[in-house]
């Protein structure tokens, strides 16, 4: 069993990507045996009423919704949020939240970021953040973004233990920062189970109920993460926390691979 | 399938990378079945001496009499030294079996021109660290570090060197690369780096030949191996990367 926390599907304007439709992104799936996958729009990133990216998301994942899990994109800077919040958790029924605080102008911390992260507490939703998008050192000249760094986490780790949240891209945490008792989950797709060794670092220091397999499809190929999973030198209970048992409960997924955890 | 790393490092006096102990190096390359691996300590900022270079040497040979099957050393140089020649002879009577340049000049420079004429001679790769950040700020502490360009400008001058362009994916636009390196069918691309991108592999194999790849982690392990394994080639054509044209080219000295 293995839930991918971290994929998108639709079109990045600096680079061409393949298998960025769901239907593209089922099949990747099934070819790499991943049950379930945490999916948002790439181009509602950029889009400047982002909404319309969680219609489109919507629309697009309905047809695989056993094995697609659309988080919406919202941006608490632009007017509307709140309605459009409750449009994505009433009508268009998606499942949790992506945000970029870096492409859309704000930090977490600030009040508008604050409200939204309330308000989706409130909902009982997890929220997902990306440490980035794409490498900065070969970002196109409009990509302006600057990474996030653990630092920005931190905080909202201490201010908000009781949301749920998912870093994408993470790298760099030291886990004897991060607020133990806070409910949040570091995807492993940049970090490492060999030489540098950070994944069983993390695992050691803030312990393995923290971290979530993601791939980054489509941007990424998911072999290199798959094979972090296989190399990681721990327990199958332990595996099975970050292949899927962690992100099943925080989103209270009814899943399972007939194995006690 | 067969593995050898054309692009490793290993910790050194001068040069620590991140892991703690050289031991690890061996124990992960188990885990994703890399046989062999090409390494080598640069000095990564500034100017070394020549007695930093050495040692820098010294220290891989001494990795690779410790797992002699398994590491396989470039000598450094930096080819302002007057030095640099007798030092690549040294280190290749040691059994190292290429030349690692960094960034402390232009591949283009006149300075390496005889370092290149050492490497034809001897019938060993040059690998260059080499990248083409989109980010002025990554030019700012390695102002001479080639990039596909670069090599486009030597390869033309040196079409008999065997030029090894470092880590496609290790910084840098990488399409802008593979484009440049259509045009000078003597140098080879190396895949290592922790970009991992989508495509990176199959439009170098498409652009470029599958004959031109050689597959390497540059301390990327699972990301290195993973992206090769990825692709969408034959089993033959990932062989090849893997470590077929790498053998090709120890065997040129062999």
């Amino acid at each position: 069993m293995i839930i991918d926390v971290n994929t998108y599907i639709g079109h990045w304007p600096f680079r061409q990507l393949r298998y960025n439709t769901a239907e593209s992104l089922v099949r990747r799936m099934d070819k790499h045996h991943i049950d379930q996958a945490i999916v948002a729009s790439i181009h509602g990133i950029l889009y400047k009423n982002v909404h319309d990216s969680n219609e489109e998301l919507a629309f697009r994942t309905k047809p695989h919704l056993e094995r697609l899990i659309p988080f919406s994109t919202l941006n608490p800077t632009y007017p509307g949020w709140e309605e459009d919040l409750r449009r994505c958790a009433e009508v268009l029924e998606l499942r949790g939240i992506r945000l970029y605080p870096q492409y859309h102008g704000y930090r977490l911390t600030d009040s508008a970021s604050v409200e939204l992260i309330e308000a989706v507490t409130q909902l009982g939703w997890t929220i997902q953040v990306p440490m980035r998008i794409v490498d900065r050192r070969q970002r196109h000249r409009w990509d302006l973004a600057e990474d996030l760094k653990p630092g920005d986490f931190e905080v909202v780790f201490n201010r908000f233990p009781s949301t749920s949240w998912i870093v994408l891209n993470g790298l760099g945490f030291d886990g004897k920062r991060l607020n133990s008792d806070a409910n949040f989950l570091i995807e492993i797709s940049r970090m490492t189970s060999v030489l540098q060794r950070n994944i069983p670092a993390l695992i050691q220091t803030a312990g393995a109920q923290h971290l979530a397999f993601g791939s980054g499809m489509p941007f990424k190929v998911p072999e290199p993460a798959l094979l972090k999973l296989e190399c990681l030198d721990t327990s199958e209970a332990i595996k099975r926390r970050i292949a899927w048992r962690n992100v099943a409960e925080m989103l209270k997924l009814k899943a399972s691979d007939g194995k006690k955890a | 399938m067969v593995k050898i790393d054309c692009h490793m490092h290993v910790n050194g006096r001068h040069h620590q990378w991140g892991w703690s102990g050289n031991d690890c190096i061996i124990e992960a390359a188990d885990k994703l079945g890399i046989d062999q691996l090409c390494v080598s300590i640069p000095t990564v900022r500034g100017m070394p001496t020549i007695d930093e270079v050495r040692e820098n040497n010294d220290d891989v040979i001494t990795m690779m009499k410790r797992y002699p099957e398994r590491i396989l050393g470039y000598c450094y140089i930096c080819p302002g030294h007057r030095e640099s020649i007798d030092e690549i002879s040294r280190c290749l009577d040691a059994g190292m079996i290429g030349i690692k340049l960094y960034n402390q000049y232009k591949i283009w420079d006149p300075v390496v021109y005889s370092v290149i004429e050492k490497a034809i001679e001897e019938q060993v790769p040059i690998l260059e660290h080499a990248g083409y950040p989109t980010t002025p700020e990554d030019w700012v502490d390695q102002p001479n570090m080639s990039h596909a360009g670069d090599f486009v400008r030597i390869a033309r001058l040196y079409p008999q060197a065997m030029l090894i362009e470092a880590h496609i994916g290790g910084g840098g636009d990488w399409e802008w690369a593979i484009k440049q390196l259509r045009a000078v069918p003597s140098v080879y691309l190396d895949t290592s780096g922790s970009v991992i991108d989508e495509g990176l592999v199959e439009v170098a194999a498409r652009e470029l030949g599958v004959n031109r790849l050689l597959f390497g982690t540059d301390m990327t392990m699972e990301g290195g191996v993973g992206k090769v394994l990825a692709a969408n080639l034959t089993e033959s054509e990932k062989e090849q990367i893997f470590w077929r044209n790498m053998k090709g080219i120890l065997d040129r000295r062999a």
